[in-house]
This record gives C-alpha cells, sequence and structure tokens, in this order.
C-alpha cells in the first residue's frame, strides 16, 4: 500500500512554504488529505508536487503561475500519447500501400 | 572519451564573464528543462552537458584548471599530481546559492568521464547541494513484445536494477503503451515514498497480420477456380483456425470481415476486434497447351 506524505515534512525537505502546497491544491494542481490533525499529500499526487517544486525553484516560475505550465505540460503528454496511437496507425496505412 | 567543450556547449566565448556565463546557461536550461521535455532523452542529455559545463564554467578554480589544461586534459592528473604534493589542497564551498542549480533531483552525478577524468569522481556533488527528491525517482524499461504475445494475458519477468518483477501483461496492449507500476522505482529519501516504474510496450510487426487498433487485416491467397466457382478456405487466426466460405465470383482484393476474430479489446474482457480477410487471387501460370485452349474457348463464349 502506498504510504501518505506528510505535508509539512514534504515542505521541511524540499524547503517551501507549506502555504504554497496549499496555493497548489486551491488550483486543484494537486490533492492532499487530513488525517487527525495532519495534513497529507496523496501518493499518486507527490510526483507531480516535485515537479511543480523543481519548476518553482530551478526554472523561477512563480507559484501563480504553475498552472499554466503543468497545465501544458499535461496537453504534451496527452498529444504524445496521442502521436504514438497516430504513428501505429500510419504505419499500418503504410504497411497496406507497400504490397 | 572525447575533449568537451564546454564553451561551445553554452554558447560563450572564451572571453565570457561569469554573469555571460550564468545567463547563457539560464536561457538553455529553461529549454531543456528535463520538466519541460517530458520523454526526450536527447533533450534529457543536453541539459546534462550544459549542467556540466555550467559546473566548471562558474567554479573559478574548475575553470581555471579547464582552461588551463584544454586539450591537453589527458595530462592533467599528472602535472596536478606534483602540485598537490606541495599544496594543500583547498576546499571550496559555493558562496552563493545558485536558484538555477538543475543538476539536483536528475541524477546530479550524471558527469561525463571527461568531467570525472579532469576534476575527480566526487567533484560533482562538491557544491554543497541538498536533496531534493523526496520520492524516489521514477525508472523506465522498455518490453518488447510480438504481436502473438500482445495478443494474450500473459506473464513477463523484468530485471530492473537486478530486481526480478514479475508482471502480469494484459491482451490488447497497443505498440508505444506505458503502464505504471506503482513503487517500483528507486527508493525514497528519508521515508519518502518509492518512485513508479514505467513500462513502454514495444510490439513488432508482425509478418503476417497487420494491426489497427483492435482490428487484424491479413492477406490470404485462392486460386482463379476458387475465385470464379466459389469454395471454402481455412483462415488461421491467432485463436485457431476458420473455416470461411469464398462466395463464387470473388473479385482480387475484395475483403470480408470475421467479427470478433481480431485482437482482444484492453481491458474489456471477452470483447474483441474483427479480422479483415482480404483475397488475393492467384492467377495460374505455366498453362499447358490443354488449358491454354480451353481459356481461349472460354474467352470466346
Amino acid at each position: 500500500m502506498e504510504t501518505l506524505v506528510s505535508v509539512n515534512e514534504f515542505c521541511v525537505y524540499h524547503q517551501v512554504e507549506v502555504s504554497f502546497v496549499y496555493l497548489l491544491e486551491q488550483r486543484g494542481l494537486i490533492q492532499t488529505t487530513q488525517v487527525d490533525q495532519s495534513v497529507y499529500v496523496h501518493p499518486e499526487f507527490v510526483a507531480r508536487l516535485e515537479k511543480l517544486v523543481r519548476l518553482h525553484q530551478d526554472l523561477a516560475v512563480h507559484a501563480d503561475d504553475l498552472d499554466i505550465v503543468i497545465n501544458l505540460l499535461d496537453q504534451l503528454e496527452h498529444l504524445q500519447r496521442e502521436v504514438v496511437q497516430l504513428q501505429n496507425r500510419l504505419a499500418f496505412y503504410e504497411s497496406m500501400t507497400e504490397h | 572519451m572525447d575533449f568537451i567543450d564546454y564553451y561551445s556547449v553554452l554558447g560563450v566565448p572564451k572571453t565570457a564573464s561569469e554573469d555571460d556565463i550564468k545567463k547563457a546557461y539560464r536561457k538553455l536550461a529553461r529549454k531543456h528543462h528535463p520538466d519541460l521535455n517530458p520523454n526526450d532523452p536527447e533533450a534529457h542529455k543536453k541539459f546534462q552537458q550544459i549542467n556540466e559545463a555550467n559546473e566548471v564554467l562558474t567554479d573559478p578554480e574548475k575553470r581555471k584548471k579547464y582552461d588551463q589544461y584544454g586539450k591537453d586534459w589527458q595530462h592533467a592528473e599528472q602535472f596536478e599530481e606534483a602540485r598537490r604534493q606541495q599544496q594543500q589542497r583547498r576546499s571550496y564551498t559555493q558562496g552563493s546559492t545558485d536558484e538555477f542549480d538543475f543538476s539536483e533531483g536528475f541524477g546530479g552525478a550524471d558527469f561525463s568521464d571527461f568531467f570525472s577524468s579532469l576534476f575527480g569522481q566526487e567533484a560533482g556533488a562538491g557544491r554543497g547541494r541538498r536533496e531534493t527528491r523526496y520520492r524516489g525517482p521514477d525508472y523506465q524499461a522498455e518490453l518488447h513484445l510480438s504481436l502473438r504475445d500482445a495478443h494474450a494475458t500473459h506473464k513477463q519477468t523484468l530485471t530492473v536494477n537486478g530486481k526480478n518483477i514479475r508482471i502480469t501483461v494484459l491482451a490488447g496492449v497497443e505498440n508505444g503503451q506505458k503502464i505504471k507500476l506503482a513503487g517500483y522505482g528507486g527508493p525514497g529519501v528519508n521515508g519518502g515514498p518509492d518512485g513508479d516504474l514505467y513500462i513502454t510496450f514495444v510490439i513488432a510487426d508482425d509478418p503476417r497480420y497487420k494491426r489497427k487498433g483492435n482490428d487484424l487485416y491479413v492477406d490470404e491467397e485462392i486460386d482463379l477456380y476458387t475465385a470464379v466457382l466459389g469454395g471454402e478456405k481455412i483462415i488461421q487466426t491467432f485463436d485457431g483456425k476458420v473455416k470461411v466460405s469464398v462466395p463464387a465470383g470473388t473479385q482480387n482484393g475484395s475483403k470480408i470481415r470475421l467479427k470478433g476474430k481480431g485482437f482482444p479489446v484492453y481491458k474489456q474482457e471477452g470483447a474483441f476486434g474483427d479480422l479483415y480477410v482480404q483475397w488475393q487471387v492467384n492467377l495460374p501460370t505455366n498453362l499447358t497447351d490443354e488449358q491454354k485452349e480451353l481459356f481461349r474457348k472460354l474467352a470466346a463464349l
């Protein structure tokens, strides 16, 4: 079973403010869950949250603008999947015209 | 191992100031950052190169050594050895925090052999970086299958970083499809969760069957007499043999559809695409005189 990641621990580790994580949640970019008195990041959002931290810290993307970047990246990944499917289809038609 | 021209990697002249180098690095890093270039190994490689160039050229000591030995880098260690004996090795720390320190989180130890040879194995890790990965890194792997393999749900054992992982490959996977095995990536740091393993399926073309989505296409040869007069033909499918009737007057290149005899639909138990059979009518060759005469008679009727 995947473990929940404490928001506080995550923020200390990554040297980001807790408010940064809450802002991302408000924007609908990640989801957190409260257990007793502590708030945790759902495991499936940890990789996404770390990506957002990198974009913020490495590329100096403002927290308010991260939704634009991550939404475009989501679109990019969606398009990449679509390209693979279209390439498979193209390969099919190309093989049909070969003979 | 080749000499790496760090100045040309960053596109700056040898006389560039530290500020020029930082600007050039920042510009290139914003373009090639791995998070902005998902599934692009070339961009990741480029990013490592510019990162390494930045590491060398923004560190006065490394830059001096690099400039001094240049293409004679292979002899640098010999020169350095003599120097080392006389001079206590200075330890250095980076003065200011480098807000564009990209190598963290992307395997900062990924330096070239050239770099390691000139500066030592540990040089890349010597800048006092904090660790930025809490969650373990994701691993990427490819699993090569034949079309027949992909046709049926089956088990496969993968070896990833020395660990055997047994996975179930579901029938109907598509070429280029990626699945995630949560928690099978690299270990997390300080109690952080483990990364994920992503497996991309690479399905080789089949010499007999062509696949379009869930449908399969196959060419079947029939002789002229079956095409003209009609008959039966046994068709080999992935699931076994199927007997189909060939109607009289079947044209070369015409198709029939065998419903539900195509490829299984991914994650839809019992659902299958269709199999399209395209008839290839073989005309008889090397006819005997008698056969030719009969064809002439037919033509004259």
